[in-house]
């Protein structure tokens, strides 16, 4: 289809040559800035920037002997896990009325179920702390943070289980059913090994957003420090290139852990294609 | 819900898992964590705009005490209107950059680069906000890679401060953090576009720039609303990238918020956060025909 316009237009090969060379300032705009700070995390210069003086492990090895460091890692794991743990689980129970109710507002409580995503990270991270402090009287504390952060990573479960169970086939669990299968047996060996990718990258997800979350946890941490929240008061005194170091680190952990989450559906499909394959017939 | 294979031995109606009686049992965890950890403190807020602190205790009395005093500090007014014109600023250009990308990679890319391509922009999207943020401190400090550059080709001899603290380096960060969701928006809605629709415009005589606006832009409004609000209503609510890039010269209203909260203002800084949800509620009932989350979360 590209290439008939190409033949009517004279003018498209010069549009498709400007806007690729466009599209590879984009590219650059975006990744400018990302590959600099993991540039400079190996630069010998002890001011975190240019020029580059000689490459060194110096700042990576400092940030692992650094026990605020050691601190905050240990924090942003624990609460990550807990928020992960959460998430999925609520998340999970959710999209199933979800989807499959009758309710006749389910339009609203899905609503309700979305709003957190939208709304700004801010106003979730106050009027939680006006919840805990003036109305519960409860401490800050890594808990309170991690019941803010669910708050926010529950909606994308919801979501993407949602999704997945909206294209399940249900003639499976008809076909289950038929058999003799109980509702336990059917949710346990139809319903959930079938939406399983969908659960693992929810929580692959919840973890991610939990280890970069900032606002929320800058209200209701306390006198804890998460990765995030470490690095943002180490910058109010400047750049330092063990900041660069711990912030190289905490972009290669999310990335990976996203490519596994949005890799995880196919790869358990091949796995599981690879498994019946293997069956004798 | 009728089984239709061919005469099957007894006609059950099998209910699905999560129908039936248990139908309802899956919401009370979610009406638990999101009715008791976010609608309810949302109302806390609404009633704490409304209500007076007196020696650092809030007491139930009602008023509008806190709207008044914020709308009669001249420097919080100008900070909201601020806040609004970087939101407004902030969108367009993020959105007008990622429209020709979005062009570009539904029309002139192979169709086996584009999910590659795109998930490419993605990547950054993904990675560290704060770190995201961050690394513009190494760019436009005043010992940053820009100020290195300038000097290097001679055009300045000593440091400039100009290019951080200041509305411009925080409207130019914004549009880094949120071209990555305008160009995953608008890309959804264009690669559904049926091109042959712009060939047939441009057999009639139209310019292909003409073409564009009259034909393309049209059809895919619902996916440019989408992506204006869910670029514009996160940058209402922005308060690390004015803090980091923006200093004394790029508040913005989230700052103002943390600040009341911080200073244990709660009722103060409860009325400004309710003037940005308001804001937002106003923006999503007049969008919300075109309102898909499905498409902005790819879910």
């Amino acid at each position: 289809m590209a290439r008939d316009l190409e033949v009517l237009s004279p003018r498209a090969r010069v549009a498709r040559w400007l806007l690729s060379g466009y599209a590879l300032l984009i590219y650059v705009f975006l990744f400018f800035p990302i590959v600099l700070l993991v540039l400079f995390s190996f630069n010998a210069n002890r001011y975190g920037t240019f020029p580059i003086t000689g490459w060194t492990l110096e700042w990576y090895r400092q940030a692992f002997s650094d026990y605020q460091v050691h601190d905050a890692v240990s924090t942003t794991i624990r609460v990550a896990l807990q928020v992960t743990l959460i998430s999925t689980l609520v998340g999970t129970a959710a999209a199933f009325p979800l989807v499959r109710s009758h309710l006749p507002f389910r339009e609203g409580i899905r609503i309700v179920f979305i709003l957190p995503i939208m709304i700004p990270g801010l106003l979730i991270g106050v009027s939680l702390l006006v919840l805990f402090t003036s109305t519960f009287h409860w401490t800050l504390s890594p808990e309170t943070a991690v019941i803010g952060q669910s708050v926010y990573t529950t909606p994308f479960v919801i979501l993407l289980v949602a999704a997945r169970l909206q294209g399940f086939d249900t003639r499976l669990e008809r076909a289950a059913a038929d058999l003799g299968a109980n509702t336990l047996h059917r949710l346990v060996r139809i319903v959930l090994p079938l939406i399983l990718p969908a659960i693992v990258a929810g929580a692959l997800f919840a973890f991610t957003l939990s280890l970069d979350e900032f606002i929320i946890t800058y209200f209701l941490i306390g006198g804890h420090n998460t990765l995030p929240i470490f690095i943002y008061t180490q910058v109010k005194f400047g750049i330092t290139p063990e900041v660069n170091a711990v912030a190289s680190m905490l972009l290669v952990g999310s990335l990976l852990l996203l490519a596994l989450a949005f890799a995880l559906p196919q790869l358990v499909r091949r796995a599981r294609r690879a498994v019946l394959k293997a069956r004798p017939a | 819900m009728t089984v239709t294979a061919a005469a099957p031995p007894r006609r059950v109606r099998v209910p699905r898992v999560g129908t039936g009686l248990v139908q309802y049992v899956g919401f009370l965890p979610a009406i638990v964590l999101l009715g008791l950890f976010f609608l309810v403190p949302l109302g806390i807020i609404v009633c704490y705009s409304f209500w007076e602190t007196i020696d650092y205790s809030v007491v139930h009395h009602w008023t509008l005490d806190n709207y008044r005093y914020f709308f009669s500090v001249t420097a919080y007014v100008s900070t909201m209107w601020a806040t609004l014109w970087v939101a407004v600023a902030a969108t367009a250009l993020a959105i007008g950059l990622a429209f020709p990308f979005a062009y570009w990679l539904s029309r002139y890319v192979p169709r086996r680069l584009r999910t590659p391509l795109l998930v490419l922009v993605i990547v950054p999207f993904w990675s560290s906000y704060l770190l995201r943020v961050y690394s513009w401190l190494t760019i436009l400090g005043e010992q940053g890679v820009l100020n290195r550059f300038l000097r290097w080709i001679g055009v300045t001899h000593h440091p400039l401060g100009v290019f951080l603290y200041d509305r411009p380096a925080v409207i130019l960060v914004l549009v880094y953090l949120y071209f990555p969701f305008g160009a995953l928006t608008l890309y959804s809605s264009i690669e559904r576009f049926d091109w042959n629709q712009l060939r047939a415009a441009m057999d009639l005589g139209a310019s292909p720039l003409k073409a564009i606006f009259r034909i393309l832009v049209p059809q895919i409004r619902p996916g440019i609303i989408t992506a204006v609000i869910f670029v514009f209503i996160p940058i209402l609510g922005e308060y690390l990238t004015p803090q980091i890039v923006g200093g004394t010269g790029g508040v913005m209203i989230g700052n103002l918020i943390v600040n009341f909260f911080q200073a244990a203002e709660y009722t103060r800084g409860a009325a400004v956060s309710l003037l940005i949800a308001a804001f937002i509620v106003v923006l999503l009932v007049v969008f919300r025909k075109s309102l898909s989350a499905k498409e902005a979360y790819g879910a």
